[in-house]
């Protein structure tokens, strides 16, 4: 049994409130599926225009697994209609789209 | 009888597919007319320390010294002709000096030209990496870019670059002034003058102009005046990609040596193809893997003035040395 003092237990009290309100949620993240991403002209074509879209954060590419995973700065989210057109403007077909696990 | 019919109209189909075959190897799948090239030396392996790549996507030779974009660390690698590190420059970001993915690489006048993926511009350095001049800037009007993958300079100065997203290669004066371009912004076609994401461009010693059509697995050849000289890359040169000599499967990167022979990083085919200036072709060399003359996608491709061939090995992250077999 650990013994908190009252200060202790206000903190924990508090950043649980945080938590709950989303403030130190960690950034939304998803994977995009995309076929034929082996070239790197087409995956930096994807990097480039979501990189580009309002409240993302950063993109990273996994050319060999076909992968894009997208990091949005907090409180932004991607819908799929908009991840869809992007990638169909880079020259693809985004073939599925959901969240990912959070970005440390 | 009816057995005995059926077998004869069975093997006259045989025979007629069989023919039709040979007939189609015969004309779209020419023969080498010279060695292959060996393999000399490899360097480099994945990472951000000098001699280090992280997608090397484009490659140049002037003198005895061999620039590589090293694109994902968004700088410009130098080394000797035996793969020694010699220096590097470019940072990533917008400004003069930065980089913002640079791609295929040209060398004219003692300049090297990078073209800047994420930066839609041209940026023109000295040869120890001092930023000269930027070109361009975002859009499809005339003088901009949608992510230009290559550049080349004509005897003019006048700059020819594979504007990627616009479809469409442009003309422009030094300055960057818009002269003419080939292709229609913005709009794919497989048809001749037409493009389907142009990833390069190489001037010859006569003036033609030779772009890698990429994702129509061809190179299209204009003359100095701006018609369509040639076309080559499977049967008829209109997007049938495939692995047979003289095909493509995506070109992403076209170079001519000194007397005016064309080669082609043949990306997906994980081999460099050499073809005359008529576009016959000659050789070619590399297979997939990750051994000594192996590829992991060969992406762009240089030729050194003594005809040693330098390409850059993407998914290996590093650059491959080879030289004409006797």
């Amino acid at each position: 049994m650990t013994f908190r003092t009252f200060t202790q237990r206000t903190a924990i009290a508090f950043s649980h409130i945080l938590v709950a309100t989303g403030v130190l949620a960690a950034p939304v993240t998803y994977q995009l599926r995309v076929d034929g991403l082996s070239c790197p002209f087409c995956a930096y074509g994807i990097e480039k225009k979501l990189g580009a879209l309002a409240g993302v954060g950063r993109v990273e590419t996994h050319i060999k697994d076909g992968v894009v995973i997208v990091i949005m700065k907090e409180g932004f989210t991607l819908d799929e209609a908009t991840a869809k057109k992007t990638v169909k403007e880079a020259g693809f077909s985004l073939r599925k789209l959901e969240p990912a696990q959070s970005a440390p | 009888m009816k057995l005995n019919t059926a077998l004869k109209v069975g093997r006259n189909i045989i025979i007629a597919v069989a023919a039709v075959m040979v007939a189609g190897w015969l004309a779209f799948v020419p023969s080498a007319k010279e060695a292959p090239y060996a393999f000399v030396t490899a360097w480099g392996e994945k990472g951000s320390a000098p001699e280090q790549f992280n997608d090397p996507t484009g490659i140049a030779v002037a003198g005895d010294e061999v620039f590589v974009s090293d694109s994902r660390n968004n700088r410009i690698q130098v080394f000797d002709l035996d793969g020694h590190f010699k220096r590097q420059f470019g940072s990533p970001g917008k400004g003069p000096g930065q980089l913002g993915r640079p791609m295929n690489l040209t060398i004219h006048e003692g300049e090297l030209y990078v073209a800047e993926y994420f930066n839609d511009r041209i940026q023109v350095f000295s040869l120890d990496g001092q930023s000269i001049r930027l070109i361009g800037k975002s859009g499809s009007g005339p003088g901009e870019f949608n992510a230009p993958g290559g550049v080349a300079v004509a005897s003019n100065g006048d700059l020819l670059v594979a504007d990627f997203y616009n479809q469409r290669i442009q003309n422009l004066k030094a300055d960057g002034n818009f002269v003419r371009q080939w292709g229609t912004t913005g709009k794919i076609g497989i048809w001749a003058g037409e493009f389907n994401y142009p990833t390069d461009v190489a001037i010859g010693p006569d003036g033609t102009l030779y772009t890698a059509d990429g994702y129509n697995d061809r190179i299209q050849a204009f003359g100095p005046d701006g018609t369509l000289q040639r076309k080559w890359g499977g049967p008829f040169a209109i997007n049938i990609f495939g692995p047979f000599n003289g095909w493509f499967a995506t070109v992403t990167g076209v170079t001519v040596d000194q007397k005016g022979n064309v080669f082609a990083a043949d990306f997906y085919n994980n081999r460099i193809q050499k073809f005359a200036t008529d576009g016959t072709f000659l050789t070619r060399f590399g297979t997939k893997g990750g051994g000594p003359g192996q590829f992991d996608h060969a992406i762009a491709v240089a030729v050194a003035d003594d005809g040693t061939v330098f390409t850059a090995d993407f998914g290996n992250n590093r650059i491959e040395k080879w030289q004409q077999g006797k």
